[in-house]
């Protein structure tokens, strides 16, 4: 097990590469924001607590993506649509990123943040995520700033109380709804999937008869989507 | 599952008592931190591992000053970050020149902080 970590290690330290890849699209926007930003330089240095500053259980990375309308959405294109944002290791070095994010409320189109431990990436092929799943919440308009943050605060607080299966959290900005999910790494492990829901029911404040749905990325991989085809649960 | 994880240990175990001292000069704001029976000031679990924060805390966390300091490598992303906070709102309160159409009516939200 081990060996996985280390080979997400070099996966992540393989960024870059893809970085460069993006930067070679015809968009002009993201050729600038790499020239500006010499992030492979930076990247490769250990992201650790500053002194007084408050430590986190694990190191995350918030990650955006936002969908280039009219193109296909295989899984190299998503892959060069996500973008790293920034890892952080302390409660103080969180909010130093989330203060200068927009919140995900005054996102445009069909765009996503995602938080998650450093060296997993957001996608369901990666080592971490390929045997797990993610429960989804969908809500209408208007709830998913206030809802993003208790998620991704309980995520960061270590609320859930299930070991090391959390793998991330993921908001997604959608036409009629927006859709805040959160990723384990079993989707089999019941007595899991089962507590990180009960954790979210807490810590969302989400009404009774809330719906919750629970998909594996092996069917999302089979389906070729996140939010179609779930199990529901009331 | 994988014991793998830097600080990540969840074998069952005695609670073992463990303090954290603050280093001098962590000015924390008054309040409430979940302090546990031994006074640390974030919870332990079985391993004495887990670094455990409440919501409360985490946003007291944010009103300290290096909380507040611009992160260096933030990239750039029109629309999605902003080199600080100020410049950010006022950018919401004009006329974007972002090439997105971006929701003026979306203001309101972008206020509802609690």
């Amino acid at each position: 097990m081990n060996n996985k970590f280390d080979a997400l290690k070099d996966d992540d330290s393989g960024d870059h590469d893809q970085n460069e890849e993006n930067s070679t699209q015809k968009d002009g926007e993201k050729e600038k924001n790499d020239r500006d930003k010499p992030q492979s330089s930076t990247k490769r240095k250990a992201v650790v607590p500053g002194p007084a500053e408050h430590p986190l259980q694990y190191n995350y990375t918030f990650w955006y993506s936002r969908r280039t309308p009219g193109r296909p959405t295989s899984s190299q294109s998503y892959e060069q649509n996500i973008k790293q944002i920034g890892t952080f290791a302390s409660v103080e070095q969180f909010w130093r990123f989330y203060s200068h994010m927009v919140r995900p409320g005054d996102l445009t189109g069909h765009s996503d943040f995602h938080l998650f431990k450093e060296g997993i990436k957001p996608m369901w092929e990666d080592d971490a995520n390929k045997n797990g799943g993610k429960w989804i919440i969908r809500l209408r308009k208007g709830l998913a700033s206030r809802c993003w943050e208790n998620l991704i605060l309980a995520m960061l607080g270590e609320q859930f109380m299930v070991g090391e299966e959390i793998c991330g959290a993921v908001v997604s900005v959608r036409f009629q709804e927006d859709i805040i999910s959160i990723w384990n790494k079993t989707a089999s492990d019941q007595a899991t999937t089962a507590r990180i829901r009960d954790t979210l029911r807490r810590v969302l404040n989400l009404p009774p008869n809330t719906i919750m749905e629970y998909k594996t990325h092996t069917d999302s991989i089979k389906d070729n989507s996140s939010f179609r085809n779930t199990k529901i649960t009331l | 599952m994988s014991g793998s994880c830097r600080r990540g240990q969840t074998a069952s175990r005695a609670i073992p008592a463990k303090r954290l001292s603050l280093p001098d000069g962590a000015a924390l704001p008054p309040g409430d931190y979940s302090t546990t029976p031994g006074g640390t000031v974030f919870g332990t679990t079985p391993g004495g591992t887990r670094i455990i924060y409440d919501r409360k805390f985490l946003m007291e966390c944010r009103n300290s000053p290096v909380a507040k300091a611009s992160p260096c490598d933030l990239p750039d992303i029109p629309g999605v970050t902003s080199p600080n906070v100020e410049e950010l709102k006022i950018e919401n309160n004009h006329v974007h020149n972002y090439e997105e159409k971006v929701g003026v009516g979306e203001e309101a939200q972008f206020d509802m902080d609690i």
